[in-house]
């Protein structure tokens, strides 16, 4: 990696994968990065003002609560690069261990897993607010005292009750107003990795209530090129506006052409929700 | 200074769709009942909206902390909107931001976590209670 | 859908401040999770009062049962003031034959409470049983999973 870099990593003391975390921020601090401490920079972020000043973050996170992601939202960092150590040693077919002391073979695994990350593409090519912003038109379904929203033009739903959003060459994915309200108030959306390839009806993350835990399951194939930081300290923008302000992740498409076929367009999913609600009872 | 009240007036939201609205009642009664009794007390939500004379005086008169279960802050939007004087707004839900997994019980019952995140959720009103109201007060 | 569906929305008012609002509530998640689950639908008071879109419009277009805590009658005023009459109105006091001294916290509830919960949501019941044998001639929903533009 070219540009000079912060790491960020998290501060999991309690788990394996925090410890790992944290050994991956070491060797990434070997490999010429500005160390930041997440707990000096929740409590005085100023002092790290000037090592932040034009440098893009590299953030690691131990496991799904993804407190570093968070911090890094929160203080709007230029985020290029991030790290799940339990989702990246599950794509290795590694484990992150079970004792908080990393044994030669941890050790191994943090510097591996800090070489990916160095080597991986950058995806901080950003949202593309262009076109995405705009008026909707809902059609919506009554069940008792739901009404569940449906987009009616320029939306693709699959049968798992998640949608894109095309725009030229990109899409932007989320999940819809019925299964926002099955789930109820979400606590935790984990947000894909920038840069994955993703495959039509392949996760792009997840969200989570205190009801359930559900994949979003994307209905068109491409790569990660942004993802919706806000969702990491604000979760219930999917509960509020799960068609806008709560999109998850934009994707450069791979093939839309076919993955549009198998897809349902608004009001072919409005008569699905309308199928799906007379059977709904929370 | 700070100004010393007498009394605060903890209002939940009590939503009875949602576990987080129970979970809003308990940590109120928690406070209330066991670690501030004299110090701290309730009044109806509904009450206040309906507009009953005794419940806006309360609030205008006494420092008030609403606990909403959710992001709908039905409590907080209503005590504001009645002119109280709001110190502290608690949201169930954000409690279980730092609790993944975490499975509280039901709008009905509570489980052994539901009554954790209870007990959290009391302590962080209480400490605002001791601050606004202290014992010398 | 071969028929509309009418189910009851019951209201009830969730009082903080009288052990009798604990009972109300208690007594309304009973019809709903035990007694009656197919046949009710829950209206969040607080919700409904602040304005909640779903809440209000239920209420309009379907029977309600409003459960309350004493003779202030919160649930009834509001589901009046913001959907209309109510169908059955209920409360708690006159149920339980006076101001029920009570627990307030569901952690605390003693036999004696759990039997006001019982004959309350009893009551809950019956109104129910009552308004949906009379539905061919009660409120009907405009039309309950009708796709609006």
């Amino acid at each position: 990696m070219a540009e000079a870099f912060a790491v960020l990593p998290c501060n999991g003391l309690d788990k394996p994968a925090g410890a790992l975390a944290r050994e991956v921020g070491l060797a990434l601090r070997e490999q010429g990065g500005a160390l930041i401490c997440p707990v000096l920079y929740a409590h005085q972020p100023a002092r790290y003002a000037r090592v932040l000043a034009g440098q893009t973050v590299l953030v690691v996170d131990g496991c799904g609560t993804r407190c570093a992601s968070r911090l890094a939202a929160a203080g709007k960092l230029r985020v290029a690069r991030k790290l799940l150590v339990t989702q990246a040693c599950k794509e290795l077919g590694e484990s992150p261990g079970e004792a908080l002391e990393l044994d030669a073979g941890r050790l191994a695994l943090a510097r591996r897993l800090a070489a990916a990350l160095l080597a991986a593409p950058p995806a901080v090519r950003g949202p593309q607010e262009a076109g995405f912003g705009g008026p909707v038109t809902y059609g919506q379904v009554r069940h008792d005292k739901f009404i569940f929203r449906v987009p009616t033009q320029g939306y693709f739903f699959n049968e798992n009750n998640c949608w894109a959003r095309v725009v030229g060459n990109r899409a932007r994915v989320g999940i819809s107003d019925y299964m926002q309200q099955q789930l109820t108030d979400l606590t935790y959306c984990d947000l894909p990795a920038l840069g994955a390839q993703v495959e039509q009806f392949g996760e792009a993350g997840s969200v989570e209530s205190v009801k359930a835990v559900a994949d979003i399951i994307s209905p068109v194939s491409g790569q990660v090129v942004a993802v919706n930081e806000a969702l990491a300290e604000a979760p219930e923008l999917i509960n509020e506006d799960p068609y806008q302000r709560g999109w998850v992740a934009e994707l450069e498409l791979a093939d839309f052409q076919s993955d549009r076929e198998l897809l349902l367009d608004g009001p072919a999913y409005l008569a699905l929700v309308k199928k799906q609600a007379a059977q709904y009872h929370p | 200074m700070a100004q010393v009240e007498s009394k605060a007036l903890l209002i939940p939201c009590s939503g009875i769709g949602k576990v987080h609205g129970l979970i809003a009642r308990e940590v109120v009664y928690r406070v209330v009942e066991e670690l501030f009794p004299g110090r701290a007390d309730t009044l109806c939500l509904a009450l206040l909206v309906k507009g009953d004379e005794q419940a806006l005086a309360a609030v205008r008169s006494h420092p008030c902390i609403t606990v909403d279960g959710c992001p709908r802050l039905c409590a907080y939007k209503n005590v504001e909107l009645a002119g109280g004087r709001i110190e502290q707004s608690l949201r169930v839900v954000d409690a279980f931001k730092e609790r993944k997994g975490a499975q509280p019980g039901t709008a009905t019952a509570l489980t052994e976590q539901g009554w954790q995140v209870t007990e959290l959720l009391a302590d962080q009103v209480a400490a605002q209670v001791r601050r606004l109201c202290p014992e010398e007060a | 859908m071969a028929e509309e569906e009418i189910k009851v929305g019951i209201i009830s008012c969730s009082g903080e401040d009288l052990p009798a609002g604990t009972i109300s509530r208690l007594a309304t998640r009973r019809v709903l999770e035990l007694l009656r689950p197919e046949q009710t639908v829950t209206i969040c008071l607080p919700l409904f009062l602040a304005g909640g879109e779903g809440e209000r419009a239920f209420a309009r277009d379907f029977p309600t049962i409003t459960v309350d805590g004493c003779a202030k009658q919160c649930a009834k005023w509001g589901t009046e003031a913001h959907s209309g009459p109510v169908s059955a109105a209920l409360v708690v006091a006159d149920l339980l034959g006076g101001d029920y001294a009570g627990q307030r916290s569901s952690r605390k509830l003693t036999a004696r409470d759990e039997q006001a919960v019982a004959l309350v949501a009893a009551r809950i019941a019956e109104q129910v049983d009552t308004i949906l044998a009379g539905t061919r001639t009660g409120k009907r929903a405009p039309g309950q999973g009708e796709e609006e533009p």
